[in-house]
């Protein structure tokens, strides 16, 4: 009984000592950070009043060097940090001055040869040359390491150099109609040859990251936050913003929450806000909702019998589907209508050909014969036609006899797949034909092999449409089925690589757009990629942080992704200040009596433990 | 995380005790058996040769589990590019993805053991980089809320046994088991509706996600800052979590009432709650010691949506996104941590728990 | 063996009469714990309203194509829980993934304490190298972290409620199989069954006539108290994304919630039922499971 005493006693002693340790813990985190929450932003006042623009983010980035990265957000930062040859006028679209104020090519079409401009320097005081350029060209045509994500746009060059600091000539292989479409970030030579392997160097040890963009990196802490400093001498002119911060919120209800409370100025939401978040944001006097038309197709891809580019077949794809009536009919039956009006809540346009009408020189609508309109009457007609007709359980049988079930591929991580998803169900099921949901977190593996009969597709369109053009001809195939293509839907038609191969060639805009819509035109009668709609850019910003901003195209336009940096750059603070909110007040004044209360509680408990014990005592 | 698959502890451990709990005293009983101090040692070498043969276990599990995740993470990271077959090969090379099976499986094993657990394929930057760079986040906030969830579980537990079927037991049990039963992401949803965006006259007193406002703070104002953002992850953690300890200190102390030496005490002419005090409670906290630290492992592991939903950025984002590239390298890594945090905590449950058992003649 | 019927008949007999006379003293005893009653009154509603589900709501209630409102609908005399994002009504679909929540929580705590027993009893009854393989994959699956394999094996599988079911009844099985050895162990030192292996009984008979009705009790309860778990479990990956989409369930409604942003649009009316119902379910198996364990082990029980 002895020992048991002592050690009840000192167990007695280690409870109330972790006990305390509780207490303390609480006190920290719910009492003492509340009232002092205003702290932060008393002291970010106090630096010289600096105005700061938070953006919320989702996307991690998944390598800060410019050889690597190929996701929205990394590419956007490297768009503020790094000088490109040419920009995107944010009115039209239209190629403006970059890094090169002038660009020529010779009579062959196979020089090209830009003028550097000589006010541009990077952020450690040296000159951003010619030299600078032709290094990254080339250092990205000899390294495997740094052609990672935008080999692409140097596989056609034969040569590049920089005859004096102000000059950079390109040769050619074959003439390109996309060399005022470079979208490469020129890299500062002088602090890039030091490094030794660009297949594993990421940037992101040594800050401010040398730059010569109307922004500077200056911190990136993953998933966390990426903080820019405005560039002061930036040739362009210096931002109106202090400083531009990336703040995460994987949770994009957490994001348009913090936007509401005014934690951040601006959210974009990936790849929009949903229609119930955009509705609610709305009847905020301080906030602005965004809805513009926005530069992505939202289509339904149909396997056309996937082969590689040496003619051996890849894949199954339901053999029924390489009958165009089939799929034109399949299309007919889907109601565009209710996928604008219902899943996407009139956020969005409906679709027609292939590049959306926010790209004016490049739009092409279908003529009213062409039209494959909703009829699901003339649908089950063309079906029959093409000599699939209903069995006696309503189903529609295939040439082998079995009924057609088809497997639709779609990313579990986007809504609208599978809420379109649910609606093809029950329209093609009308038609009498299955369908198969196979929503996955990641659809590349059975996308390249083939493996699917219909799939949710959609691309985000650039200026220069060359991209997403190209990756339906033929040369896009794999060469083999073990190898990768840049294909996206295995298409591969003559007529439609022939009018590719015109306008590449074409240095004529208005002939080349020409040719362009022609290719859309024969893509839509083709039936493989059918677009559904032109989902709209909703995103929003407080109109007390953010005074105007500059939206592209101008007129109706999206502010996050844009091509060029216009809209961080343009962005003006509004007079009420910085990221401090208008409700910040009465919140800290709640919080102090919150906090108070949870201390005071403490303290009530922990005197109440005392008490008992003194008693014990006794 | 009790609001995933983990066991039924709350029931079980008012009953005959969950697995773990009541194991851990069963297999301490070892050295307790009049062998004396020599025991110790030789208990706590078999202890840990156990653990380093689960760890060894989940380092084979982790590396053949992840295999079976359908997608060629080759074809990933060139996904939407002309890739030819020799850069495919090259990239194949140089994640070792070329090697036969068994000979990535005992490279991985090497370099696993110094250290190493291979490069990230989507982040292009070793997992071990990766990883510590989120640990520290994650073991903040589960080490906030594991204490404060174990002091409440305890302090109330001890409670509500003393005051056995009386209002405040009935009270504290009956609430403990409604917030085990609430799904935690679903209570952290409503909490950031309530208490971060605001409802009606109530203003959002707390940041709806994230570990700091990335405003540049230092020093002190940056520790406040990341308190704040703690406050509500942690209440939800704690909401959900601390029923357990409650449930499990109550059940045991119960236990250990109904017990002879009590009665005995009791008869000696101590005073009920003096006895209480000095025997009951120290005893009973036994059990609740093995499931402090079972718990702090699985906490751990567990947090992976209360980080989704507050946007924590820690190991169980992490895990959410190298899950669905497949990272197999990162997946595999952080399923190590996991699963190492839990065996180590149950280790050091079962080598602390003779230790602090009174009967131990030491 | 059909002459081994005939005088077994009336043993049988007996050993009917003695096990409804223990159900019915289980049942008086279980009566007197208010919360069990409770619980098991909220289990009976929700499984009565799952049954009725296809007359109550009608099986086209999932239907997007003939959805009636207008989507994200506000609560109205029409649509009294609203209409989710298709304009489906909420509480008809509350009331029809009682169904597939139900299902998956009862078939993935059936899996899991099926496995369990199987691996408990024999672990028990055949000792030996055996019992310490098993016992030793068992220990080691229960420092598993359990979510995190889950989502892993959901992730390893096609997107169905069968994976679900797999994925949750996989990894949760050690503790059973711990109790139910324990039991087990237990069990096979009383006399009778060393009479019964005396007078010739094999392994089969001894596990499944003697040890196997001694241990169900404490398996009822385990279940009930797994079953809870499992439905929190399926809400968890459903919420994670890991679910079928096409399949109604409580999980799935709250992940659908979320997607169309509900929480920051103060949509409350999409995300409070389906929440609620889970942690009702969640809340009435954890008070039954409670209440069975406090009779077969009253020493424990409120009423000390």
């Amino acid at each position: 009984m002895e020992t048991n005493d002592q050690h009840g006693g000192r167990t007695r002693g280690r409870a109330r000592l972790v006990l305390a340790a509780g207490a303390a813990a609480l006190t920290l985190c719910a009492g003492l950070a509340t009232p002092l929450n205003p702290a932060p932003q008393e002291a970010r006042a106090a630096d010289d009043d600096s105005k700061v623009l938070t953006v919320a983010v989702a996307q991690s980035v998944d390598s800060l060097s410019p050889f690597l990265a190929v996701r929205l957000l990394s590419t956007s930062i490297h768009r503020l940090t790094y000088e490109y040859l040419t920009n995107y006028d944010p009115e039209d679209n239209h190629v403006v001055p970059g890094l090169a104020t002038a660009w020529k090519s010779s009579p062959d079409k196979l020089t090209w040869t830009y003028t550097i401009r000589s006010d541009s320097k990077w952020s450690d005081g040296e000159q951003a040359t010619a030299e600078d350029a032709a290094w990254t060209f080339n250092t990205m045509m000899s390294d495997p390491g740094a052609a990672t994500a935008n080999g692409s746009f140097v596989a056609n060059f034969e040569k590049v150099t920089a005859p004096s600091p102000t000059e950079l000539v390109i040769k050619l292989k074959k003439p390109q109609a996309t060399m005022t479409a470079l979208d490469v970030p020129i890299v500062p030579r002088h602090v890039w040859e030091k490094v030794d392997d660009y297949a594993k160097f990421n940037n992101d040890k040594d800050f401010p990251i040398v730059g010569n963009g109307p922004f500077v990196l200056t911190e990136y802490k993953a998933d966390s936050h990426v903080r820019l400093k405005a560039n002061k001498d930036f040739w362009r002119g210096a931002p109106k913003f202090d400083e531009l911060v990336f703040r995460y919120y994987k949770d994009q209800d957490a994001a348009v929450s913090a936007l509401r409370k005014g934690e951040v100025s601006f959210v974009a939401g990936s790849p929009s806000l949903t229609p119930a978040q955009a509705e609610s944001l709305k009847n905020d006097k301080n906030i602005r909702v965004n809805d513009a038309p926005g530069r992505r197709f939202y289509a339904l891809a149909t396997n056309p019998g996937a082969k590689a580019k040496n003619g051996e077949k890849m894949g199954d794809g339901h053999p029924s589907l390489l009958d165009q009536r089939v799929r034109n009919a399949l299309f007919m039956a889907v109601d565009r209508k209710t996928v604008i009006d219902k899943v996407f809540q009139g956020h969005a346009v409906e679709g027609a050909g292939y590049i959306p009408p926010r790209f004016s020189q490049y739009f092409w609508e279908p003529s009213a014969d062409q039209e494959l309109a909703y009829d699901p009457a003339e649908a089950a007609r063309l079906l029959d036609e093409a000599g699939y007709e209903k069995n006696g359980d309503g189903k529609r049988v295939g040439k082998d006899g079995k009924p057609i079930d088809y497997r639709v591929l779609c990313h579990a991580t986007d809504p609208n797949d599978k809420a379109i998803g649910q609606y093809l169900e029950e329209w093609w099921g009308d038609l009498g034909i299955g369908v198969t949901l196979n929503c996955l977190d990641n659809v590349t593996d059975p996308w390249l092999a083939g493996e699917y009969d219909l799939a949710f597709d959609g691309w985000s369109v650039n200026p220069d449409p060359d991209f997403v053009l190209s990756i339906h001809t033929c040369a896009a195939l794999p060469a083999t089925p073990e190898e990768t293509g840049a294909t996206d839907n295995f298409i591969c038609d003559k007529k439609y690589d022939e009018l590719y191969a015109r306008q590449l060639a074409e240095y004529d805009a208005a002939e080349r757009a020409d040719i362009v819509k022609q290719m859309e035109s024969r893509l839509y009668d083709l039936g493989y990629m059918n677009v559904m709609a032109y989902p709209n850019a909703v995103e929003a910003y407080r109109t007390d942080h953010i005074e105007s901003i500059t939206t592209m195209p101008a007129k109706a336009g999206n502010i996050y992704g844009q091509d060029g940096y216009w809209s961080w750059w343009s962005a003006v603070p509004a007079d009420s200040g910085d990221s401090g909110d208008g409700s910040s007040s009465t919140g800290v004044v709640v919080g102090i009596v919150a906090g108070a209360a949870v201390v005071v509680g403490l303290g009530v408990f922990v005197a109440m433990r005392r008490r008992a014990t003194a008693d014990d005592r006794e | 995380m009790t609001s995933d698959a983990t066991s039924a502890s709350v029931g079980a451990s008012t009953g005959a005790a969950a697995g773990p709990v009541k194991d851990g005293p069963a297999a301490a009983r070892g050295p307790r058996g009049g062998r004396g101090a020599t025991a110790y040692p030789r208990y706590v070498a078999g202890k840990v040769a156990g653990a380093a043969v689960s760890l060894l276990a989940v380092l084979v599990t982790s590396f053949f589990l992840f295999r079976l995740i359908p997608g060629d993470p080759v074809k990933f990271m060139t996904g939407g590019r002309q890739v030819s077959a020799e850069q495919l090969a090259v990239y194949r090379e140089q994640f070792g993805l070329d090697l036969p099976l068994w000979q990535q499986f005992t490279d991985y094993c090497g370099k696993a053991l110094t250290g190493d657990l291979g490069t990230s394929y989507q982040f292009n930057a070793p997992v071990v980089d990766k990883i510590t760079e989120a640990l520290p986040n994650t073991l903040l906030l589960t080490g906030t809320a594991f204490v404060l969830y174990t002091v409440l579980g305890i302090v109330l537990g001890t409670r509500s046994a003393w005051r056995n079927g009386g209002f405040g037991d009935r009270f504290h049990t009956g609430l403990a088991l409604t917030l085990y039963s609430l799904p935690s992401f679903w209570l952290g949803l409503l909490l950031i509706v309530t208490l971060s965006v605001g409802i009606g006259p109530l203003p959002g007193l707390f940041p709806t996600g994230g570990m700091e406002s990335g405003g540049g703070e230092e020093g002190f104002a940056y520790a406040v800052d990341v308190a704040h953002h703690l406050v509500l992850p942690v209440v939800t953690l704690v909401a959900v979590e601390y029923g357990q300890t409650l449930l499990v200190t109550r059940s045991a102390l119960l236990d250990e009432m109904g017990s002879d030496y009590l009665t005995t005490a009791r008869a000696k002419g101590l005073r009920d709650d003096l006895v209480r005090r000095r025997h009951a409670v120290p005893n009973a906290l036994l059990p609740t010691v093995t499931l402090i630290f079972i718990n702090l492992g699985r906490t751990v592991a567990g947090v992976i949506l209360v980080e989704t939903v507050f946007s924590w950025p820690g190991l169980g984002g992490l895990f959410y996104q190298a899950l669905s590239v497949p990272d197999l390298p990162l997946v595999q890594g952080l399923f190590f941590v996991f699963a190492a945090a839990v065996i180590v905590m149950n280790t050091l449950a079962d080598l602390i728990y003779p230790l602090f058992d009174p009967r131990v003649g030491r | 063996m059909t002459t081994e019927k005939i005088p077994a008949a009336r043993p049988r007999g007996l050993a009917w009469q003695r096990r409804r006379a223990s159900a019915a003293r289980f049942w008086r005893q279980y009566r007197a714990h208010r919360a069990g009653v409770l619980g098991l009154a909220t289990l009976v509603l929700f499984v009565l309203l799952a049954l009725a589900a296809p007359l109550l709501v009608g099986s086209d209630v999932d239907d997007v194509t003939g959805a009636p409102g207008s989507p994200l609908e506000r609560p109205s005399a029409e649509l009294p829980f609203g209409a989710d994002r298709f304009g489906r009504d909420l509480l008809g679909l509350v009331i029809w993934g009682a169904r597939v929540s139900l299902l998956v929580g009862l078939l993935a705590a059936v899996l899991s304490v099926a496995i369990g027993m199987v691996i408990g009893v024999t672990a028990g009854h055949f000792r030996g190298w055996y019992a310490t393989v098993i016992m030793r994959i068992t220990d080691w699956f229960l420092v598993m972290p359990t979510l995190v394999l889950a989502i892993a094996l959901a992730t390893v599988m096609s997107r169905s409620l069968l994976t679900i079911v797999v994925a949750i009844g996989v990894t949760t099985w050690p503790t059973t199989a711990r109790l139910v050895r324990a039991q087990t162990l237990a069990v096979e030192t009383r006399p009778y069954i060393e009479r019964a292996r005396a007078l010739g009984g094999g392994h089969w008979h001894i596990m499944s006539r003697h040890v196997l009705p001694n241990v169900m009790p404490l398996v009822l309860a385990q279940t009930t108290l797994i079953i809870s778990s499992a439905i929190l479990a399926e809400a968890t990956l459903a919420f994670l994304g890991l679910g079928d989409p096409t399949v109604v369930s409580w999980g799935g409604l709250l992940q659908d919630a979320r997607e169309a942003g509900a929480v920051s649009a103060g949509h409350w009316w999409y995300l409070v039922p389906p929440g609620i119902a889970i942690a009702l379910v969640a809340l009435a198996f954890t008070l039954c499971g409670r209440a069975v364990e406090s009779v077969l082990n009253p020493r424990l029980g409120v009423a000390r």
